[in-house]
């Protein structure tokens, strides 16, 4: 069955883009990630236009860290006052991506800019699940111990000034660190429609040393507010947030992540963490080849609003 | 509507095949607007026409024309190895829709130049809306224009058919044009020629409109007019969306 998607202007399959929501859903669902740096891709590849795709992700990821937020908000698992901040870093980081990503448009290189993000990204963060969970298999092979236990002291963080205390993760930490780690994250999810969760995590528990309880529930608290904030900058400003095609995401989404949180508790973690890494280092693969390749028509037609014929 | 246009023919007077008699053409299309809804996969279009001193040496071509819009056209150049757009042209006013349907293949009908010269057909047509881009270009912007139209084929949107045009018994025709599922919104023009000895004797236009309708029209005109409201509206529906399944799967 095709559903002609008002904003992004292409006939689709219904099915299809519910599938693919179940599909991502299902993975983020099992391994705690947001998955939008999965369909965003996923979705170039099935003709959507990419800057479409972008913001109409960034809606998508609004219904999924919603309810994992409100999850954490009742158990409060989240630590309101970082969240705070790092929303502030977040805020800027979206204003000023979704003001980057009109420029890009304009001058036609949007669509190629997106691309080169994905590959740097993809690859990186591929690269290292990829390393972790190869780790993590001869780790248990050989029956040896986690690494774990050697926090180092913080070092050059704990000499910035503008100190504040975070009486939730028992922290007393500068606030330029939450602020740039916001605004990188704020940036990512106005130029790639991705919640940002995959950087975020890491870097609140290896350099804010955050109580890893508090974590998820504060980055989540986090994704939420910074992707509504671009949703509403992108529709405003870009005209690019495609509502149908948002919610026959979410709805598959929203089914899949079910599924996939149960089957989580059941299934080896290692090996699947492997799995997920080797997709994504294919889709990055992917789009990089489609960088280098020879195109088949050297010109592109794009309407004067910057978005593909 | 066949019956309309008959009964128009008979008004004029009964159709002779005499050479001498001026020819003229009357056409319409089967619809007068059409409308793309959440299930708009494309459309085919039906054009009847009839005309008065037909003979059998003359040929008929129909041409539907949409909405002009303006492009910006990018050649890929390769740069460190990746395949970056450059070399930006400019262009105004380009049928974003331009189909042609003909009772013989067209290069049998008239001459290049007298196509062009009448605009006739896609060459012919974006050469002359590309002539303010010419005038300001400092390269040749033939690849360019070779480009638009390769575009507007891959997406069925540039659509040529020899043959497409049906000649019925009685001066009557028929020609049946296909809207691809990306069609572009807006008016178009149906414009029919009568050749004769290579050269539009007679012509006659008609008008279509395609638009939005139902829930696409409401999300696009929604989108396009409140930008900022539909954003916020967007928010608000993901957020019930995430809080639904918060209600339906955390709730111990």
């Amino acid at each position: 069955m095709q559903v002609y998607l008002p904003i992004a202007e292409i006939s689709v399959d219904v099915f299809l883009l519910l599938g693919l929501g179940t599909f991502v859903g299902f993975l983020s669902g099992m391994f705690g990630v947001g998955g939008g740096f999965l369909m965003t891709p996923l979705l170039f590849f099935i003709g959507i236009p990419p800057a479409v795709a972008v913001s109409t992700q960034a809606n998508q990821i609004v219904a999924s860290s919603a309810s994992g937020a409100l999850a954490h908000w009742k158990r409060k698992t989240l630590d309101l006052k970082m969240g705070l901040l790092l929303l502030a870093g977040g805020s800027i980081g979206s204003i000023l991506g979704v003001q980057l990503f009109a420029y890009l448009r304009s001058l036609g290189q949007i669509d190629l800019f997106i691309s080169l993000s994905y590959v740097g990204f993809l690859g990186v963060i591929g690269g290292l699940m990829f390393l972790e969970s190869v780790r993590a298999i001869l780790q248990r092979r050989s029956g040896g111990k986690g690494v774990g236990g050697n926090r180092r002291k913080r070092g050059w963080i704990d000499r910035l000034p503008f100190k504040m205390r975070f009486p939730q993760s028992g922290l007393y930490i500068s606030v330029i660190p939450p602020l740039a780690i916001g605004l990188l994250v704020g940036t990512l999810a106005a130029i790639m429609g991705v919640g940002g969760g995959f950087v975020m995590v890491p870097a609140m528990i290896y350099i804010l040393r955050m109580p890893t309880n508090v974590v998820v529930g504060t980055s989540l608290f986090q994704i939420l507010f910074v992707t509504a904030l671009t949703t509403v900058l992108q529709a405003g400003q870009n005209q690019t947030v495609d509502v149908v095609l948002a919610m026959l995401l979410i709805v598959g989404g929203v089914i899949g992540a079910q599924f996939g949180a149960r089957a989580g508790r059941h299934i080896k973690a290692e090996e699947l963490r492997a799995l997920l890494a080797f997709m994504v280092v294919a889709v990055c693969l992917k789009l990089g080849w489609d960088l280098v390749v020879t195109p088949a028509d050297l010109f592109e037609v794009l309407a004067q609003d910057g978005s593909a014929h | 509507m066949i019956g309309a246009l008959l009964l128009s023919l008979l008004v004029q007077g009964q159709p002779t095949l005499l050479a001498n008699e001026p020819p003229s053409i009357v056409a319409a299309l089967t619809h007068e607007t059409v409308e793309i809804r959440e299930d708009f996969s494309g459309q085919e279009l039906v054009l009847y026409g009839a005309t008065r001193g037909l003979t059998i040496q003359d040929e008929i071509v129909v041409v539907l024309r949409g909405p002009g819009q303006d492009l910006r056209v990018m050649e890929k150049q390769r740069t460190f190895g990746i395949w970056v757009n450059s070399a930006p042209l400019e262009f105004e006013d380009i049928p974003s829709y331009y189909a042609i349907a003909t009772s013989l293949p067209l290069e049998d009908i008239a001459t290049a130049e007298s196509l062009a010269g009448s605009g006739i057909g896609l060459p012919a047509t974006l050469a002359i809306r590309a002539a303010p881009t010419a005038a300001r270009a400092d390269r040749d912007i033939r690849p360019y224009l070779d480009a638009i139209a390769r575009a507007g084929r891959r997406d069925d949107l540039y659509a040529e058919a020899q043959r497409g045009v049906e000649i019925l018994d009685g001066g009557l025709f028929r020609a049946s044009i296909s809207l691809p599922p990306l069609t572009p919104v807006g008016n178009y023009v149906a414009e029919v020629y009568l050749f004769r000895d290579g050269r539009a004797v007679a012509s006659r236009s008609a008008s279509l409109r395609v638009e939005k309708a139902g829930l696409e029209r409401f999300v696009f005109q929604f989108a396009h007019t409140a930008p900022w409201l539909y954003g916020l509206f967007c928010v608000v529906l993901a957020v019930l969306a995430g809080y639904i399944a918060y209600l339906a799967f955390n709730r111990r």
